[in-house]
């Protein structure tokens, strides 16, 4: 659901800085250089990158091209090991229980209990599967404008550094007030700049 | 001043934005004039959400129903408070599109977009897919380039000279909410 079918919630943002005369080439190399790269059979505990909107499993852009027109259609599938801290938790305590009895010690020392934890969170993230999340986009190369969707904060702070690191460009939220400076002549914006809050009733 | 603070500091703009749009849908039976487009229907229907207050401290009101039974939400407007969100019906050109607009972010939310023929969502035709992909980013643009002919409306009015006047009118609605 989203971008290609069903219903769809997005927040729109201003692409700002320049892209070089050859945007096509510059597009096609970096969208491959920052693809997403699958993690399941590794221990890393996180991946993020770009896939076509029409597949998550497609990150050489086989099954579908990303270009449409002169719109840039991407989905930024990032997966990630989580463990619940309740489980982390219920390890770490089930470990320490485990060494006192076999060092034969009443507590655990500071430093000790810092070690288990640690290594008790690797293991545990070692085993988890990577639960995969997939955001679109898309992105108005003649207005330089794109809109993104998804309403999630944490989703839309990693498409800023994503998308800063595969193009270069920084990606800016347009919210009323933003948005309002673009929609105006500039006396009209400087206006904007100093109106307070009124009372409606 | 970074985003945060500036999204804090102005969301009153889109807040209010959403209050005159309701005002001014109201104004003319659902229908209402852009500039550039001629009539556009607008109507407000079935979900509200009010805020009321900053930060911690603020409260939220929800309002459900069929647009007759949003008395409540207009009496919440009396008591002070702001829409934030509302979900609203816009038909131009024979389309129509269905969808929640969170003020203070300017959040377009579970847009329904107008029903067309081309639905060829399943084809594996490269053209047609294309075809589909296009059909659909004009479909999200034109509802983007409506709604901010609305508030680029509403901005021109807010920061001129006759914007006492509008905000009498819009008083004059919301307090008349409250002797219904």
């Amino acid at each position: 659901m989203g971008f290609i079918n069903g219903t769809a919630s997005f927040v729109r943002f201003s692409v700002e800085g320049d892209l070089p005369e050859n945007v096509w080439d510059f597009i096609a190399d970096r969208v491959v250089a920052f693809a997403f790269r699958d993690i399941d059979e590794t221990y890393e505990e996180d991946s993020l990158g770009w896939v076509s909107v029409f597949n998550m499993f497609d990150m050489e852009f086989n099954y579908a091209s990303y270009a449409a027109g002169n719109y840039v259609t991407l989905s930024m599938r990032h997966d990630e090991r989580k463990v619940s801290s309740a489980i982390v938790k219920k390890y770490v305590q089930k470990e320490e229980e485990r060494i006192k009895k076999e060092k034969q010690i009443p507590k655990i020392s500071r430093t000790m209990r810092v070690e288990i934890k640690e290594r008790i969170q690797n293991e545990l993230m070692r085993k988890s599967l990577p639960v995969p999340a997939v955001y679109d986009l898309c992105w108005n190369l003649e207005n330089s404008t794109l809109l993104f969707f998804s309403t999630n904060k944490k989703a839309q702070a990693l498409l800023e550094d994503h998308f800063k690191e595969s193009f270069g460009l920084t990606l800016m939220q347009q919210i009323p007030y933003i948005c309002g400076q673009h929609l105006l002549d500039e006396k009209d914006a400087d206006r904007l700049a100093g109106i307070t809050a009124d009372v409606f009733l | 001043m970074d985003l945060v603070d500036l999204i804090e500091e102005k969301r009153f703009i889109g807040q209010e934005f959403l209050t005159w749009l309701w005002w001014k849908s109201e104004e003319r039976g659902g229908v209402v004039n852009l500039p550039s487009e001629g009539d556009i229907v607008v109507v407000f229907e079935k979900h509200m959400l009010l805020e009321y207050g900053e930060g911690e401290s603020s409260e939220k009101l929800t309002c459900r129903g069929l647009q007759t039974e949003l008395q409540e939400a207009r009496t919440g407007l009396v008591m002070g408070k702001k829409l934030e969100q509302a979900r609203i019906q816009l038909t131009h050109n024979d389309y129509e599109w269905n969808f929640t607009l969170a003020g203070a972010l300017m959040e377009f939310r579970n847009v329904k977009l107008p029903k067309t023929e081309g639905d060829t969502g399943n084809t594996q035709n490269p053209e047609e897919r294309e075809g589909m992909v296009l059909e659909r980013i004009f479909l999200f643009e034109e509802l983007e380039r409506m709604v901010l002919e609305l508030f680029r409306l509403f901005l021109q009015l807010r920061v001129g000279e006759g914007w006492r006047e509008e905000l009498l009118k819009v008083r004059e609605w919301v307090n008349r909410a409250e002797r219904a």
